[in-house]
Formats: structure tokens, C-alpha cells, sequence
């Protein structure tokens, strides 16, 4: 179970992008918390806890709001376009026995034998739960370790915790292992120096036939 | 033989400028590892082709490679010694706009050690700076 977190938060009066900016500049970063009805609040916290929040998994922090504790799901957060720093945080009110749908990553546990004849494919990496809010799984912890070629793990598949359902489509591929590739080099010849223009081939048959 | 468009609406295309940074094809979306570009700029088929054989070499039965970008513009040029006027130039060769921020290959399947080794081999090919990458933390 992701662990939880306090951390302090401060109600902002100012909005747009120059008070943004100038937040971001002395070590903050902007965000508001909004859910259960309650009138959205724009808000800003440390940028080292909120740091520290998504580098260790923790969903659900405990947030001090001017000196008012309220428990809040870490629901969105927005990058700059490096994906280096964090932009905006959105917060989420919940409340003790709430259930919400969250994204856990896949953890592969386990070396597969059957990868050194194929090859490893996983095409889902996080899959979205639903779970009681202060019961959020860390991770999806998947075991590998008796997979050989061919076999496929769906998520219907999955051991997953006590009182975690999951919602992406069952018959989804969580991993498997696949044949390696014959890489097949292409024919120089095969294929057109020029793309066809579209609607050139048409204009040029009316043209023949008049 | 180079990536291009099957079909196309128009044979040529004005020049324009890569503007502002990448907001869409800039997370790591398939793989585990990426690389990604920091500055702007064309980036040729050939170039692509040539990350690609580079890529080949080092993923080839381990892993997969995932090429995310695709050159869809007409680049044109006027041959050399010729004088000026009389017309556009003849389609060169094909295109990729690249945006900072923008992801231009991933990595599947390959320790991070390998991965770091096959991305920075064809960073060295790509015709501006770029840097190795890995998912963005779930949230």
C-alpha cells in the first residue's frame, strides 16, 4: 500500500501565469484541490515535498490548507514539456472508505525463461484500479518468473490485493512473451521514388477520356 | 528505401518555422526508455533510417525499438549552378518537424545500461542535442 504524506499548502489569492511563474521561482509550485461539492481552492505547495510525493509513489497526502488538515488524492500533475519539472498539481478531496479510480504501474517480478528464446513484450505498464483511497496499491506486482514462449499474461490474470478491482478491459495484454523478429530488409525497387498524389489520377483518366 | 507518405495532397509545401515546444509525443508512451530531443528542427528520413540500422545492431532478438516520429514534409531544393526564378524546386527528400521536448525513438525491452548505450549510439545521427529519458512517474 502507497504510504501517505503530510504537507503544507498555502490558500493563493493571485492567479494567472506571471503569479505562477513568480511561485515556481521561489521554490513552490501552484495547485488547487477541489471534489465532494466544496468550492474549488487554489493553493501552492513545496515543490521538494511535492517532489518527493511523486518519486515515492504516495497517492494520498494529508494537506494543511492554512492550518484546516484535509485528506486529498494527489489526482493530476502537470510537466513542463521536458517532463523535468512539475507546472501545476491537482488535489482531490476524499474522505476515510472512499473508493476512487487511480492508475498503479505494473511491477515485472522475476526473470522469465522462455525470454531467452523470445521476446519480453509489455504493453500495458499501469492499469486503472479501483480501490478504497487510503488503500492504494504502490504497484501491481506481476511474477515472470514461470512464463515461457508464447505464454501471455492478461489482467484478467492478475493477483491483485484485497478490495482492488481492476477497470481496463480484462482481455488486455499485460505481457507476454513473442517470438523474436526476422527483421527483413526492404526492396529498393519494390517501393515508388514519389508518393501518389491524391486526386492527381483522377483529374489525369477524365482528361484521357475527353 | 527511406520512410515517406504512401499519398499525398500536394506535392510540395512552404518551408514554415518549428514554433514553440512539444505538448503532444513527448512522454515515453511504449517502450521503457526514450530519447528525446531538445531543440527544434527537420529531422530527415535518412537520419531516421540511419537511428534506426544503428538502433538494429543493439536491440536486435532482445528488445524492440519504437520509432515515434514520421517524416510527412516535402523537403525542396533548386539544383546547384541553376539561376534564380523559374519555379519551386524539386521535392529533395522527406521530413520530420521536430519540436523540443519531442520524443523521437523508445526502447523496450533492454536493461537500462543497454538501453543508454543503443540511445546515445544514435544521438550521436540525429542533427540536434537530445537526451536519454524513461517514464514519468505514474500518477
Amino acid at each position: 500500500m502507497a504510504e501517505s504524506m503530510e504537507m503544507k499548502s498555502e490558500p493563493r489569492s493571485q492567479i494567472g501565469s506571471r503569479a505562477a511563474r513568480k511561485l515556481r521561482k521561489a521554490g513552490k509550485i501552484p495547485g488547487v484541490i477541489y471534489g465532494h461539492g466544496q468550492n474549488t481552492i487554489s493553493l501552492s505547495v513545496s515543490a521538494d515535498d511535492l517532489e518527493h510525493a511523486i518519486r515515492h509513489g504516495i497517492r494520498v497526502v494529508d494537506l494543511s490548507i492554512g492550518g484546516e488538515k484535509q485528506k486529498a488524492l494527489l489526482r493530476d500533475v502537470q510537466w513542463d514539456y521536458l517532463g523535468m519539472d512539475v507546472l501545476h498539481v491537482d488535489f482531490y478531496r476524499i474522505t476515510e472508505g472512499e473508493r476512487v479510480v487511480v492508475e498503479v504501474p505494473i511491477e515485472l517480478r522475476g526473470e522469465a525463461p522462455g525470454a531467452h528464446e523470445g521476446m519480453l513484450e509489455q504493453p500495458l505498464h499501469q492499469i486503472e484500479v479501483e480501490c478504497l483511497a487510503t488503500g492504494i496499491p504502490e504497484s501491481i506486482r506481476v511474477n515472470i518468473s514461470q512464463m515461457q514462449l508464447g505464454d501471455v499474461i492478461h489482467v484478467r490474470d492478475l493477483k491483485l490485493p484485497e478490495g482492488v478491482e481492476a477497470k481496463t478491459d480484462p482481455d488486455a495484454v499485460v505481457v507476454q512473451i513473442v517470438a523474436k523478429e526476422v527483421v527483413e530488409e526492404e526492396e529498393a525497387a519494390a517501393s515508388p521514388a514519389e508518393p501518389e498524389i491524391i486526386g492527381r489520377a483522377k483529374a489525369e483518366e477524365e482528361q484521357e477520356g475527353e | 528505401m527511406p520512410l515517406m507518405p504512401k499519398r499525398v495532397k500536394y506535392r510540395k509545401s512552404q518551408r514554415g518555422k518549428v514554433k514553440g515546444k512539444a505538448t503532444r509525443g513527448n512522454t515515453v508512451a511504449f517502450g521503457e526508455y526514450g530519447l528525446q530531443a531538445l531543440e527544434g528542427g527537420w529531422l530527415s528520413a535518412q537520419a531516421i533510417e540511419a537511428g534506426r540500422i544503428t538502433a538494429a545492431h543493439m536491440v536486435r532478438g532482445e528488445g524492440r525499438l519504437y520509432i515515434r516520429v514520421f517524416p510527412h514534409k516535402p523537403i525542396t531544393s533548386i539544383p546547384l549552378e541553376t539561376r534564380m526564378g523559374k519555379g519551386k524546386g524539386e521535392p529533395e527528400y522527406w521530413a520530420a518537424v521536430i519540436r523540443p521536448g519531442m520524443i523521437i525513438y523508445e526502447v523496450a525491452g533492454l536493461p537500462e545500461s543497454a538501453a543508454r548505450i543503443c540511445l546515445s549510439r544514435i544521438a550521436y545521427k540525429m542533427p540536434f542535442r537530445c537526451r536519454f529519458v524513461s517514464r514519468r512517474p505514474s500518477i
